[in-house]
Order: structure tokens, then sequence, then C-alpha cells
């Protein structure tokens, strides 16, 4: 299998279980069960990493509460895009026998190895993260 | 190369490959000419093993698949808590195989 088509299966696989996540936390939080705790570092240091809170954040965006979804993550609204939009176009690649995903993966990629690009955007996650320390996610 | 060039190569750096991969490695390196000897010898190689201990400790950040150069991987990882915690659990098992495969990566721009 090329490596394109090994990244293709790898995000649809992930989108659908980032769906059977979201699906399985709507209909708990629909019934006000408790939500299972999923994240390594917050089950073993009790701190929030940086992208928790993002499936509350998701859920309140489906929920058309977009200023709440920015208070708890706003990293939600990364993810959902990602969720909507990957799998949308990956179908479309395969449809057309296109590989414009991929190349996009590619550039980005390259784009996002240089220091002048990555270090501000590993800033604003840190950021985000210190806010998540703060909000006591 | 020399024999006794290849051998020394081999042995400073067969942690950082496959063991299946050395025999080829080596057939592959001794039919290169000497002037690739100086990049080769230059050329860092990532240890599994220090990735394995980053991959366990801050892999829920994706920092193994940014070590390892899959920048577009790490960010998924770091933007989804480590693959909702499974991924990171997964890449325990899986970054030791991958950053050999990177390291050999690097060398086969030499090799054809």
């Amino acid at each position: 299998m090329s490596q394109q088509h090994k990244l293709y299966v790898f995000v649809l696989l992930a989108c659908s279980a980032g769906y059977i996540w979201l699906y399985y936390h709507i209909s708990k939080h629909f019934s006000n069960n408790t939500i299972g705790e999923v994240c390594l570092i917050k089950s073993f240091t009790g701190f929030p990493c940086p992208s928790c809170g993002s499936t509350r954040s998701v859920v309140a965006l489906l929920g058309g509460n977009f200023y709440e979804a920015l208070l708890v993550n706003p990293i939600g609204y990364v993810l959902l895009s990602g969720l909507v939009i990957a799998p949308v176009w990956i179908l479309k690649d395969l449809l057309t026998a296109d590989s414009s995903f991929y190349n996009f993966f590619r550039s980005t990629e390259l784009f996002l190895q240089k220091p002048q690009h990555y270090v501000p955007l590993a800033l604003l996650v840190l950021a985000n993260w210190v806010w998540n320390i703060a909000k006591g996610l | 190369m020399d024999a006794q060039k290849v051998d020394m190569f081999i042995m400073t750096n067969a942690k950082y490959f496959e063991g299946h991969q050395l025999t080829f490695i080596r057939e592959r390196l001794l039919e290169l000419d000497d002037s690739h000897w100086m990049l080769l010898s230059t050329t860092s190689f990532q240890d599994p093993s220090t990735n394995l201990i980053i991959s366990v400790i801050a892999g829920s950040f994706g920092v193994d698949r940014f070590l390892i150069g899959q920048v577009g991987l790490g960010i998924a990882k770091l933007l989804t808590c480590g693959g909702l915690g499974i991924w990171a659990i997964v890449d325990w098992f899986l970054i030791m195989k991958l950053t050999k495969e990177k390291n050999l990566e690097k060398i086969q721009k030499y090799m054809y």
C-alpha cells in the first residue's frame, strides 16, 4: 500500500473513531451520565492536557453554543473542522483518483518543520494548556 | 567502500537499525565509493530507546511523532489527547520500529 493510501485509511479510521466517540459522548450527555476519563495525562497527574475539554467544546459547538465552545477549549473548533473536512476531501480524492489531500498534508508538514512557523503554534498550544490548568478542566 | 570502514560503521550504529536490515545495509555500503564515507560517518541517527522513553512520558503530546519528522500525525495526536489515550499506548509499541525505519531512510539517500 502506498504512503498516500496508508494516510487515507488512517485518517478515515481516526475520523470514524472520532464520530463514534462523539456519538457515545452525546448519548451519555443526554442521559446525564458521568463521562469516562480517557486522557492519560489527566489520569496520571490530575492536571488537564492541552486538548482536555475538546469533546465538551465540540458538543457545545454542535449545540450552537459557539462562545461556550471557545471558553471550554478553542481546539474544539480545529477538531470539528478536521472531522468535517477531512473525510469529504478524502472521499472526493478517492472518487476522482486525485491526491490533493495527500499533497496538502505533505506541504503542511514541510511548512511546519520551519522554526518560524512551529514556534508560534507551540506557544499557542502552551498558552492554551496554561489556560486549561487555570480553568481546572 | 572499504570493508573495514563498513564494518566499523555497522558495529557503531547497529542499534539504530533493525537486525534483519544490517546485512542489506552492509552489502549496499560495500558497493559505494569512498567519497560517501565522510557524509555517512557524520550522519546522526535517533536512538530508538530514547524515543521509547519520550513516547512513554510525552506520547500524549505527540512529541514522539514530531521527533521522527511526522509533524502532521504529531499534531493530530496532540489535539486529540493522544488519540483518546489509545493511540498513545499503541505508539509505545510502534515507536522503536518507526525510529529505525526513519534511520534507514536517512542513509538510503547515500545508497542509491
